[in-house]
């Protein structure tokens, strides 16, 4: 059992990661295709806790310190890029938040009512 | 030699220089997606204008070989010209000769046409394709740098310099189009950078891309460092042509008149309905710029950074305006560091070159936050309190919603010059928001009430309906007209008509000291 510290968009997790092959150094004839799956990359996804954001895919993050004030698309919604996927209230303004690029959206990390500062994942589209 | 053989070595030696760094070298210029140096000066110029000086200019470097070496126009083309019939100054470094690199004699050509622009009011150009210093020449490299620097401050402010990045562009490089006044970058060609990716690696052990450091839209949308980007060569170079058909060729001419049969009279009722009745709800603030500019044209400069304000070139009857406006759509149209240095600096240029200003307020305040205040949005925010204030050229202010605090100050209010004040009738001119100024003022009441939430909303709405209208100000005179939105266009363009003539002085002074 090996422990890492693994930062998914500025959020840090301590993450245990088990090495189930006895590979211990890599052989140089090794595919490299096998190598990368025992050895414990950074990438764990599985490990990372629950409401992780997912990594794949494009987060868009809060401009400015704000709360969530409506979330108008789903998870799984069809977006385009352009398209306001949730209103941010901040300065005492509903700023619209909207798709970076084309695609689904994968992940809402930040709920209605929730509180958010710059830099916060608000939501992933994949 | 006979008279003949002299004419015919003239003609081989121009063609030989002519074609830089040989076939070969251009070949490999055109695969990367860049033009030569010589192509790119024939694009930008009216046709068959341009002339080049020191062509036959060369290299003075004995160290290491360098005495075999032949660097045709020394890696540099200078020159003048026309754009649409005006004289401008350009340099064009030639990548396919020793890589662009910059020795004694390729500064040497560039200071000499910096010298001639200065003299003649002229803008000059400068179009970067260098490997950077010629290590070989040592401090005669560094110094030409240095000289490069020393006349880009001197001409600051004088005449309009213009960098545009074809190319690499690092180390001491940077900094001559640092100091001009507007950068050009061509996405995935043009790179900008004090230290590479390979030194940044070496040193922090951080792995970066070239285009992802320093790139065109990294300059564009991070750093700040770019004004414009272009997907081509071609496109850039029309936005050139552009931007100067808005500015002056020096600081004591006006800006040419584009004369371009829009009506001056034109009332347009859409404005009328284009703030929502919401007032916490967004909208585009370019519909309303669009709206009363000539045929709708604006010209944005830095479009992709901070982009919770909008600098802009438009034109009103003709004339060059320049155009500051919050964007409630992007961060609420809030001010923070990085909307205060780049309005500042617009507001500096337009200023140096007698444009106008026209200041479009829809204002919600600064941006609250820990990195505002660690990144020091005292004296960010500070500059445009002191390029508004130091500003002689005409200032209107038009007031199209929120314009609370400081915020409203630092957007040109009557208190730091504005020759002309004009309010729609959404405007709300107030020290602060009405649920933040009610708790404050009617805290008592509020504290004493039995109901205590319905009392708060009820002294919100009594102060949101005395204060955040524009009349307060406008019975104070800080406003000195309120007028329908539908006649924005023939109001705005009667008051720059009126202070078209507007002299104001400062004392004499060495110079000021804005805060940096």
């Amino acid at each position: 059992m090996r422990k890492f510290n693994i930062t998914v968009n500025g959020k840090t997790y301590e993450v245990e990661v088990e090495e189930i092959g006895g590979v211990s150094a890599p052989s140089r004839s090794a595919a490299p295709m096998a190598n990368s799956k025992t050895a414990p990359v950074p990438e764990a996804a599985p490990a990372a806790p629950k409401d992780a954001p997912v990594t794949s895919g494009d987060s868009v993050t809060a401009p400015m310190p704000g709360k969530v004030f409506k979330v108008l698309k789903g998870e799984g919604s069809v977006v385009k890029s352009g398209d306001v996927v949730m209103i941010l209230e901040a300065m005492k303004m509903e700023n619209e938040i909207t798709a970076s690029v084309d695609g689904t959206v994968k992940q809402i990390t930040a709920k209605e009512g929730v509180s958010v500062n710059p830099g916060d994942v608000l939501f992933v589209i994949g | 030699m006979s008279t003949r053989a002299k004419l015919e070595y003239l003609r081989e030696k121009s063609q030989e220089i002519e074609l830089g760094g040989g076939c070969k070298a251009v070949e490999k210029q055109h695969e990367r997606g860049k033009y030569t140096a010589r192509e790119r000066l024939r694009m930008l110029f009216d046709e068959d204008t341009f002339s080049e000086l020191d062509k036959f200019v060369k290299h003075r470097c004995v160290n290491f070989g360098m005495e075999k070496m032949e660097a045709p126009g020394e890696g540099v083309v200078t020159g003048y010209g026309t754009i649409d019939g005006r004289l401008v100054y350009a340099f064009a470094q030639d990548f396919t000769v020793v890589g662009g690199s910059l020795g004694e004699m390729h500064a040497k050509k560039i200071c000499k046409l910096l010298d001639l622009a200065l003299k003649m009011g002229a803008p000059c150009i400068g179009l970067n394709d260098s490997g950077g210093a010629r290590i070989q020449e040592a401090v005669d490299a560094l110094s030409g740098y240095g000289e490069i620097f020393y006349r880009n401050t001197i001409s600051s402010g004088v005449i309009p310099q213009i960098s545009v990045i074809m190319g690499p562009c690092a180390g001491g490089a940077v900094y001559s189009p640092a100091l001009t006044d507007f950068i050009f970058m061509v996405k995935n060609t043009s790179q900008m950078f004090i230290t590479g990716p390979q030194v940044i690696k070496a040193v922090t052990g951080e792995e970066v891309s070239a285009e992802k450091l320093g790139g065109a839209m990294t300059h564009n949308s991070v750093s700040g460092v770019a004004h414009f980007v272009a997907d081509n060569e071609e496109e850039c170079i029309a936005q050139i042509r552009s931007l100067l058909s808005y500015i002056p060729n020096n600081n004591l001419e006006e800006s040419p008149v584009y004369e371009n049969g829009d009506d001056t009279e034109r009332q347009d009722e859409t404005l009328n309905d284009l703030v929502p009745d919401n007032p916490n709800a967004p909208y585009d603030i370019k519909e309303v710029i669009e709206k009363f500019a000539d045929n709708g044209e604006i010209f944005e400069v830095q479009p992709y950074y901070a982009q919770n304000i909008i600098t802009a070139f438009i034109r009103l009857n003709g004339r060059s305006i320049a155009v500051i406006a919050n964007q409630p759509k992007f961060m609420a149209g809030c001010i923070d560091i990085n909307a205060s240095d780049k309005s500042a600096r617009f507001i500096r240029f337009c200023d140096a070159f007698n444009i106008p200003l026209l200041n479009v307020v829809d204002v919600p305040g600064s941006l609250p936050g820990t990195n505002q205040e660690f990144g020091g949005i005292i004296r960010h925010g500070a500059k445009m309190l002191y390029a508004y204030s130091e500003a002689t050229v005409p200032k209107v202010t038009l007031v199209v919603r929120k314009a609370y605090g400081g915020a409203y100050l630092a957007m040109c209010s009557r208190d730091l010059g504005a020759d002309q004040v004009i309010a729609w009738p959404t405007a709300e001119i107030a020290v602060m928001g009405a649920s933040g100024a009610a708790n404050i003022i009617f805290r008592k009441e509020i504290e004493s009430a039995e109901n205590k939430e319905a009392k708060r909303g009820e002294v919100i709405k009594q102060y949101e309906e005395r204060f955040a209208t524009p009349y307060v100000a406008a019975e104070r005179g800080f406003v000195d007209m309120v007028i329908e939105p539908a006649v924005t266009r023939p109001v705005l363009i009667n008051a720059f008509e009126m202070l078209a003539t507007k002299r104001e002085t400062r004392p004499v002074k060495k110079h000021g000291n804005i805060p940096l």
